[in-house]
């Protein structure tokens, strides 16, 4: 079942292309990982996809509907789609907690009693239950993570969005995002992960995405890509990881 | 010695007007206070307008009111409106006038506060699908607020003091019965002394009541 189809996004600044034709789909309950070297378009894809940015062309069909249409409800849409930023971006006013309930209350209309008790849910679903009240300039950039993503997954979105879920964290936390990861993969939630950590990509189940000048270059498991691949794109890419890693 | 106590004699006498010269105040300051913040939200929330005609209107409108000497809007509207038979109040005038002109001022201090919050927070707002109006009210306004109860209740003791300048368009506050009290009794410098020590006194309870709020709703960092 196909969640999310892109065919031929373009997106150009100031008529330089950053996203030149990007196609690719992503199937209910599968994990992507889009990679590809710095300036490449990564982020400019994802924000592109629930229009944050405006594409200059192309289609989206999320879940059936063509969303770069202008009649499109964009506010609907994007209710449904999770997205974590890498910075984590949590509302710096609001404890964790109401981190998690703000979209419960305001854009579902639940009541504070039924909000409370889904955040809690949420937030001990990412093991963060015990610093619900803590405001976010008091949590360490994992914490932030975890609870940015309880407040992506308490609206039930049908695809959640990472940019860059590591680059903010030291290793030993690094290790824990892609056991987060996995995790919400077993319990069906499509993923769209943005990263040019290798490790993470590694540990993560699903195909590669490799996204070069704004286009995708190469779409395969991880080890493939990294074995001897017929694209050189890809092979500088992977060689200059290689050491690092 | 019995020259004071014929001050005093004069303050209790005139008592009554002193005090209703002072609630005065306490009136004008008050409801400027107020409008001059919600007309100043609304200043600021315009500044944020996707709307460009609406963004350099506000801008203007902004270093219009900065610049012009509020004793000058006053005239014009006290000594200028009647010439096209438009009366009002002195209260109604003081009331517009330091209004329009607050509310540039304390949009000022909102856009400050506004340019030190983390935009990210924006974009992920966006991206949960507020709508902007929403995003403003949840988001930017808590948190301009906030950051700006320095400069906001600043404003609020300006406003105390600069409301006197008021009677100079016949609104009897507590400067204008001072002034009264002086003239009547001579005794300058007594009479000005103990105005000083009164909006010294007001205004010091307001800066105590900013560092109190301030306190009680830092964002914490
Ligand atoms: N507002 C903008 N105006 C002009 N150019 C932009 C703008 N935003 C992004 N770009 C350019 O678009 C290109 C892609 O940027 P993007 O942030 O999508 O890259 P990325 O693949 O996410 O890079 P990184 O791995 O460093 O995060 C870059 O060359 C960038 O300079
Ligand atoms: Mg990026």
């Amino acid at each position: 079942m196909t969640l999310l189809q892109v065919r031929g996004l373009t997106k150009k600044h100031d008529d330089v292309g950053v996203l030149n034709g990007v196609d690719f789909s992503l199937c209910k309950g599968e994990i992507k990982i889009v990679m590809g070297p710095s300036g490449c378009g990564k982020t400019t894809l994802l924000r592109c996809l629930n229009r944050l940015q405006e594409p200059s062309s192309g289609e989206i069909i999320f879940d059936g509907e063509e969303i770069t249409a202008a009649a499109v409800d964009i506010q609907q849409v994007r209710q449904r789609i999770g997205f974590v930023f890498q910075n984590f971006a949590l509302y710096r006013h609001l404890s964790a907690l109401d981190n998690v309930k703000l979209g419960l209350r305001k854009l579902r209309g639940l009541s504070d009693a039924e909000a409370t008790q889904r955040a809690i849910y949420e937030l001990s679903r990412v093991e963060m239950q015990d610093h619900q009240d803590k405001y976010p300039a008091h949590l360490s950039g994992g914490q932030q993570q975890r609870v940015a993503i309880a407040r992506a997954l308490v609206m039930d979105p049908a695809v959640l969005f990472f940019d860059e879920p590591t680059s903010a964290l030291d290793p030993l936390m690094a290790r824990e995002v892609a056991n987060l990861l996995n995790r919400l993969h077993d319990e069906k939630v499509t993923i769209l992960c943005v990263t040019h950590d290798v490790t993470l990509a590694k540990n993560l189940p699903g195909d590669v995405l490799f996204l070069n000048h704004g286009r995708v270059e190469a779409e395969a498991p991880i080890s493939e890509l990294m074995k001897n691949h017929a694209n050189e794109n890809v092979r500088a890419f992977f060689e200059q990881k290689a050491p690092s890693e | 010695m019995s020259e004071a106590f014929a001050f005093l004699n004069d303050i209790v006498d005139y008592g009554p007007q002193i005090l209703s010269g002072l609630i005065n105040t306490l009136i004008l300051a008050g409801t400027i206070s107020v409008t001059g913040l919600l007309a100043g939200i609304l200043i600021f929330r315009l500044t944020l307008s996707d709307n460009e005609i609406i963004r350099k209107s506000t801008a203007r409108y902004i270093s219009f009111f900065i610049g012009t000497p509020l004793i000058v809007l006053l005239f014009l509207m006290y000594y200028g409106l009647p010439q096209w038979g438009i009366n009002f109040s002195p209260f109604t005038i003081a009331v517009i006038g330091f209004t329009l002109n607050i509310a540039a001022y304390n949009s000022r201090y909102l856009s400050a506060a506004y340019n030190g919050i983390d935009q990210h927070q924006l974009m992920a707002a966006s991206a949960q699908g507020f709508s902007s109006r929403q995003i403003f009210t949840l988001i930017i306004l808590p948190q301009t607020l906030r950051r700006a109860i320095p400069g906001l209740t600043n404003q609020v003791a300006l406003n105390i003091k600069d409301s006197s300048i008021a009677f100079l368009i016949q609104y009897v506050d507590f400067f204008a019965q001072m002034q009264e009290q002086a003239s009547l009794n001579f005794q300058y410098l007594k009479v000005y002394a103990v105005t000083g020590a009164v909006y010294l006194l007001l205004v010091s309870l307001v800066i105590f009541a900013s560092k109190r709020l301030e306190t009680r709703y830092a964002i914490p960092h």
